[in-house]
C-alpha cells in the first residue's frame, strides 16, 4: 500500500539497523516509552531521533505521550484548599469495633 | 509538596502529632477514633484511585487502619504520620484488589493506536487544549483527568498509579503485583496510550 506520509524525500529515511526495514510510526509508537527512559542502545535512539525529525505526525504524538504522563501526575498532586468528605460514622465506628475485636 | 504524600492535616503535623502518637502507642481509644476521623478522609481518597467501588473501598480502609493500629507501636515519625498512613492504605488496596473476586476487564485495544497497513498513521495525534501549567490551577480538569484514569481497565490503572502517580520504580512495582519487569512495562505503556486517547477525545482536536 502507498503511502502518502510527509517524509522530507531528501533525507533517508530511517530503517532498522537489523533488518534494514524502514521505520514506521508503529515502531515509533512501540519504542516511545524506552526512547524517553534512554533505554534504546545509542544507534535505535538515534534512528527514532530522525524518524522524528521526518515525521510531525509522530512529533504530536511523542508530545501528546509526555502530555499524558504530566496530566496524569498533576491530577493526583495534593490541593490543600480541597475539602475531602468525612469518614461515615458507622465505618470509623465499625473501625473501632474491629480494633478492639482484636485486642 | 510531594504528590508521593497525602495532605498532612496541617494543624495536628505542627501541634499534636507526636502527642497523637503517644497516645495511640498509650492505648488510648480516643486517640483511636481521632487517628481515624483525621486521617481517613485522606486514606479513603487514596484507596478509591485503585478500588472506584465504595464497599471494596471501606473494606481496605478498615483493613488499612487495623494493619496501622497494629505497627503503631513501631512508628518513629521520621516520614510523618500522613506518609505513613499513606503507604498503608495503598498496600491495603493492593491486598483488596487481590483478594477480591475479579471482573472482566473492558478491552484496552480500543484505546491503542491505530495505523494503517504500511505501519503508519494516518491522523496526526492530538493537540492537547489544557497545557500541564494550566491544568495545576483547574480542579475541574484535574478532576476530568482523574475520572480518565478511572476509565482505563483496573490491571493497567493499577500500574500506571503506581508508576506515574505513586512514583514506584519499575521493580517496586512488579513486586508489589506480582509481575514481571517486562510486564509492568508494557502495561504502563499501554494504559499511558489509552489515558491519551481518552484525554485527546475529551480535551484533544485533531492538528489541521
Amino acid at each position: 500500500m502507498t503511502h502518502d506520509h510527509p517524509h522530507d524525500p531528501q533525507h533517508e529515511v530511517p530503517r532498522d539497523p537489523v533488518s534494514g526495514r524502514e521505520l514506521t510510526c508503529r515502531d515509533i509508537c512501540d519504542f516511545v516509552m524506552a526512547y524517553l527512559d534512554g533505554e534504546l542502545p545509542e544507534r535505535e535512539q538515534a534512528i527514532f531521533a530522525a524518524h522524528l525529525r521526518l515525521c510531525r505526525q509522530c512529533v504530536s504524538y511523542l508530545e501528546g505521550y509526555k502530555t499524558t504522563i504530566q496530566l496524569a501526575r498533576q491530577s493526583h498532586e495534593t490541593n490543600p484548599c480541597a475539602a475531602l468528605p468525612p469518614v461515615p460514622d458507622d465505618l470509623v465506628k465499625a473501625i473501632l469495633a474491629a480494633r478492639k475485636a482484636r485486642e | 509538596m510531594s504528590i508521593m504524600s497525602m495532605p498532612e492535616p496541617a494543624a495536628a503535623r505542627l501541634t499534636g502529632e507526636a502527642a497523637l502518637v503517644a497516645r495511640l502507642q498509650a492505648g488510648d481509644d480516643g486517640a483511636y477514633e481521632e487517628l481515624v476521623r483525621l486521617h481517613g478522609p485522606a486514606m479513603t481518597a487514596v484507596i478509591r484511585r485503585y478500588l472506584p467501588s465504595e464497599s471494596d473501598a471501606h473494606d481496605a480502609l478498615q483493613d488499612a487502619f487495623l494493619s496501622a493500629f497494629k505497627a503503631i507501636d513501631r512508628f518513629e515519625g521520621a516520614a510523618g504520620l500522613g506518609t505513613w498512613l499513606h503507604r498503608i492504605a495503598v498496600n491495603a488496596a493492593l491486598m483488596k484488589l487481590r483478594t477480591r473476586r475479579r471482573k472482566p476487564e473492558t478491552p484496552i485495544e480500543d484505546l491503542l493506536p491505530k495505523f494503517l497497513e504500511d505501519g503508519h498513521r494516518d491522523l496526526a495525534g492530538p493537540a492537547w487544549t489544557p497545557t500541564p501549567d494550566r491544568i495545576a490551577e483547574d480542579e475541574e480538569t484535574r478532576h476530568a483527568v482523574r475520572e480518565a484514569i478511572r476509565q482505563l481497565p483496573e490491571s493497567f490503572r493499577t500500574v500506571l498509579l503506581l508508576r506515574d502517580i505513586e512514583e514506584k520504580s519499575t521493580e517496586e512495582t512488579a513486586e508489589l503485583l506480582g509481575l514481571t519487569v517486562a510486564n509492568v512495562k508494557t502495561r504502563l505503556h499501554r494504559a499511558r496510550q489509552a489515558l491519551g486517547e481518552l484525554l485527546s477525545r475529551r480535551f484533544g482536536k485533531d492538528v489541521p
